[in-house]
C-alpha cells in the first residue's frame, strides 16, 4: 500500500533532511578542505584558502614522506598505539572486573580514585611524568610513551569497562561457579568475552589518544628513533614559517590509520557505547 | 582455557618488549668521546636548518673521537618552550645546549643553577665577537646564562607597486602624510595594511603598536607603566589602523592570514622580521621587487629608531664535569665564530648578534641590513620587552579594543595588570 504523506509530514521530513545534510556537511567539509588543501601550493593557500588547486601538487605528499621521516614515525606511532592499547586493555579488564564484580571494603573509594583522573588535565602531569620517566632511565624511548599513554587512559577506560561489566547479569557468573569455575575462570571465560564491546570502546579511545597525542611525545622524546607521527607533522612548522601544503599532506597520511581502524571497528564501538545505555 | 591465558600473558609481554626492540639502536661511542645533545629549533622547515646541520657535521668531523654534537630536533616552537619550562621545573636541563627566546619570562631561567653562566667562562676574544648591546641585554644581575645568537629588526614592509597606483612614489614622512596615503589606497580599492589580533601575540599589530609606543614614549618606554599616555595614544593609533585601514577580518586573524593578505596583494603595508624575506611564495609575487623596508613615520618625538629583538639565545647545561663544560664552550665558540655565522646568514637571511663582514646579496635581505645600520638606535618590541604573558593579554584585549568594547585607557589598564613589577 502506497503511503501518503500529509503536508506537515513532508515539511518535517524536509527539515529533517536539511538538518542531517547540514550536520553531514559540518562533519565532512573540513576533511574535504584538508584533502584539497594538501594538493595546493602554499601561495594558493595563503591567497585563497578555499579555492581549488590550479595544478594538483602531488609533490606535497612526496615532501611529507621524505622530509619528516614519516614512514619511521608512522611505525613508531603504530608500535606505541598498539602497545598502549594492549597494555591498557589488560590492566583495565582486570581492574574493572574487580571493581564491577567483587564486593570488598573501599571498592567505591577505589573506583572513585581511579576514575577521578578523568577530571585532571593531562598538562598537570607533565612535571611528575617527566621526572618519573627521566629518573627511571626511560627518556627518549618508546616504552616511556607506552607507559604514559596507558596510564593516562586508565581512568576513562575503567569508567567505561566497569560500567559495562556491571551490566552483565550476575546469574551468568553464579551458574559458572556452580559448574566449577574459579576466580580466574570467571574473569577469563565468562566476564571478559561478554565485555568485548566495552573493551573495544575503551581500546578505541586509547588508540585515538595514543595516535594523536603530541605534548607528552614532545616532552619525553628527543630523537627520530622514538618520536611519533604527530611530531613529524610539526616538522613543517618552523618558528616563523609553516609549509602548510606539505603539513596538510602529512596530516592526511596520519589520519588514514584512524579512519581504517574506525571502519573496521565502528559497529563494536557504537555497540559498546550504546550497550550500557539500554541495560539496567 | 590455559591456551587463552597463555596467549594473554604472551601479548602482555610482547607489548612490553616490542617497544624496546623497535626502538632505534644507539650508536656505540668510544669511551672517551663526549656526546653533547643540542635541542635545536633550527630543524625541519627552518631556513637555518641546512647550514646548522652542515656546521655540526663539520665540527663532529674535526673532533672525531673527542666530542660529538647530536642535534635533537624540536619541531614545534611553542611545545619546545613548554618542554624547556617543564624540564627546568623538574630540576633538569632540557639538553646540553638549547635555545630560548630571551624576554622577561625566560629571563627567570637565570635563577636556575642548571644553566651555565657564560660570564665565568667567556674570555675577552670570544666576548669581542658579540655585539656589545646584545650581550648586555642578555645579562641579568651580572649573569650571562644565555648567549645572544639570532637577532631581528621588525620594520614595516611597503608594496610600492600598490602605492604607485595611487600616484605615490615616495614613502610618507609624517603620520598625517601616512594617513593621507592610506586614504588614497582605500579610494583605489586597496586595503592599506595587514593587521591582526589573533594568535598569542597579535604579531603584526603588536609590531605597529611597538613602533608607535617607542616613538611616543622613547626607547625606554617599556620601563613605564602601561597606563602611561604614550601607550594610550599608541593604542588609539593601533585601533585606528585596525578599524579604518585594515581588512575586515583583522579581529581574530592570525599571522598566516595577515601575511596571506599581503602576499595576495590585497594589502599594501605589512610588518614582519627578516625571516619572511626568504619565502618562496613571497618571491613569486609580482610586486616582490618593489617591496621597500623602512620604519613608520614618527608618531612622537623619538625618530630614526628601529624595533628589534633578541630572537634566539643559546643556553647550556651547567656541569660539574670540567671536560664536558669545556666541550660545550668549545662547540659554542665554533658555532658563534664569524665564519660559522656567515654560513648560516648566507643561506637563511637571518640576522645575528655576532659581528661578521657578511652582507646579503639578495636585494630584500640587504634592505634589512641597511635599515638596521641606518637606525640611530633600537628598542625592543612589546613581546621582547614585557614577556609572553603580557603580550598574550595585549592580543586578547586588542580585539576588544578594536570592536569598541573597551576604551584605549581601559585596554592599557588591563594590560598593565599583567606586568609584574
Amino acid at each position: 500500500m502506497k503511503h501518503t504523506y500529509t503536508p506537515a509530514q513532508i515539511i518535517a521530513n524536509f527539515l529533517k533532511w536539511i538538518l542531517l545534510l547540514s550536520l553531514l556537511a559540518v562533519a565532512l567539509l573540513p576533511l574535504l578542505w584538508l584533502l584539497i588543501s594538501s594538493l595546493r601550493t602554499n601561495l594558493e593557500l595563503q591567497t585563497n584558502p578555499f579555492g581549488w588547486p590550479k595544478d594538483m601538487q602531488w609533490v606535497n605528499y612526496a615532501k611529507a614522506l621524505a622530509m619528516a621521516s614519516l614512514p619511521r614515525l608512522l611505525l613508531n606511532s603504530a608500535v606505541v598505539a598498539a602497545s598502549s592499547v594492549i597494555l591498557n586493555s589488560a590492566v583495565t579488564a582486570m581492574a574493572s572486573f574487580i571493581l564491577a564484580r567483587e564486593r570488598f571494603r573501599g571498592r567505591d573509594v577505589l573506583y572513585t580514585l581511579f576514575t577521578a583522573g578523568v577530571l585532571v588535565p593531562v598538562i598537570s602531569f607533565m612535571v611528575p611524568y617527566f621526572s618519573l620517566i627521566t629518573k627511571s632511565g626511560l627518556y627518549n624511548t618508546l616504552l616511556a610513551l607506552v607507559l604514559v599513554y596507558t596510564a593516562v587512559n586508565i581512568p576513562v577506560s575503567i569508567f567505561l569497562v566497569t560500567a559495562f561489566m556491571k551490566s552483565i547479569p550476575k546469574e551468568l557468573e553464579e551458574a559458572s561457579v556452580i559448574d566449577g569455575c574459579g576466580f580466574f575462570k570467571r574473569f577469563s571465560v565468562i566476564i571478559l568475552p561478554l565485555s568485548r564491546s566495552g573493551l573495544v570502546t575503551a581500546a578505541t579511545f586509547c588508540f585515538i589518544y595514543s595516535w594523536n597525542e603530541f605534548l607528552m611525545a614532545m616532552l619525553l622524546t628527543s630523537s627520530i628513533e622514538s618520536r611519533t607521527i604527530q611530531l613529524g607533522i610539526k616538522f613543517f612548522t618552523s618558528q616563523f614559517i609553516t609549509d602548510y601544503a606539505s603539513m596538510y599532506a602529512a596530516v592526511v597520511i596520519t589520519i588514514i590509520p584512524s579512519i581504517v581502524g574506525y571502519v573496521f571497528l565502528h559497529d563494536k564501538i557504537i555497540g559498546g557505547l550504546t550497550a550500557g545505555a539500554v541495560k539496567g | 582455557m590455559l591456551k587463552k591465558s597463555r596467549l594473554l600473558a604472551a601479548l602482555l609481554m610482547l607489548c612490553l618488549v616490542f617497544p624496546l626492540v623497535a626502538q632505534g639502536q644507539v650508536e656505540s661511542a668510544p669511551a672517551k668521546e663526549i656526546e653533547l645533545r643540542w635541542a635545536s629549533i633550527w630543524v625541519g622547515n627552518d631556513s637555518k636548518a641546512p647550514a646548522v646541520e652542515a656546521l655540526v657535521a663539520e665540527y663532529n668531523a674535526k673532533n672525531a673521537g673527542k666530542i660529538k654534537v647530536v642535534i635533537e630536533p624540536q619541531p614545534d616552537y611553542n611545545a619546545y618552550e613548554q618542554k624547556v619550562r617543564t624540564s627546568l621545573a623538574a630540576g633538569q636541563a632540557p639538553a646540553d645546549i638549547f635555545t630560548i627566546k630571551f624576554n622577561p619570562t625566560t629571563a627567570t631561567f637565570y635563577q636556575s643553577n642548571l644553566l651555565m653562566d657564560f660570564a665565568k667562562v667567556m674570555d675577552a676574544s670570544w666576548k669581542q665577537t658579540f655585539d656589545a648591546g646584545s650581550l648586555e641585554q642578555s645579562t641579568v644581575d651580572g649573569m650571562l646564562k644565555s648567549l645572544p645568537m639570532e637577532t631581528a629588526i621588525l620594520p614595516i614592509w611597503y608594496n610600492m607597486d600598490a602605492f604607485k597606483k595611487t600616484g605615490i612614489t615616495e614613502l610618507p614622512t609624517t603620520l598625517d602624510g601616512m594617513f593621507a596615503a592610506f586614504d588614497k589606497l582605500k579610494a583605489a580599492g586597496i586595503t592599506p595594511t595587514s593587521q591582526m589580533t589573533g594568535d598569542t601575540n597579535a604579531w603584526t599589530s603588536m609590531i605597529w603598536f611597538s613602533h608607535f609606543a617607542v616613538s611616543l614614549g622613547g626607547t625606554n618606554v617599556w620601563e613605564k607603566s602601561f597606563t602611561d599616555p604614550a601607550f594610550v595614544e599608541a593604542a588609539k593609533l593601533t585601533k585606528r589602523m585596525i578599524t579604518e585601514y585594515s581588512t575586515s577580518d583583522a579581529v581574530g586573524l592570525g599571522a598566516g592570514g595577515s601575511g596571506g593578505h599581503f602576499l595576495a596583494g590585497r594589502t599594501a603595508v605589512f610588518s614582519n622580521g627578516p625571516w619572511y624575506a626568504g619565502r618562496a611564495d613571497l618571491a613569486a609575487t609580482p610586486f616582490f621587487n618593489s617591496i621597500k623596508i623602512a620604519g613608520l613615520p614618527a608618531a612622537g618625538s623619538t625618530k630614526d629608531f628601529m624595533i628589534s629583538r633578541l630572537q634566539a639565545n643559546i643556553c647550556a647545561a651547567s656541569s660539574k664535569d670540567k671536560a664536558r663544560e669545556a666541550a660545550i664552550v668549545d662547540f659554542l665558540k665554533f658555532l658563534t665564530s664569524a665564519p660559522s655565522i656567515s654560513k648560516i646568514a648566507e643561506t637563511s637571511g637571518a640576522m645575528f648578534a655576532i659581528k661578521t663582514d657578511y652582507r646579503p646579496t639578495k636585494a630584500l635581505q640587504k634592505q634589512f641590513y641597511d635599515v638596521a645600520v641606518a637606525a640611530k638606535t633600537t628598542a625592543f618590541d612589546l613581546e621582547a620587552a614585557l614577556g609572553a604573558e603580557v603580550t598574550l593579554e595585549f592580543a586578547q584585549q586588542l580585539g576588544a579594543l578594536a570592536l569598541g568594547r573597551i576604551s584605549a585607557e581601559e585596554f592599557c589598564a588591563l594590560v598593565d595588570r599583567k606586568i609584574e613589577r
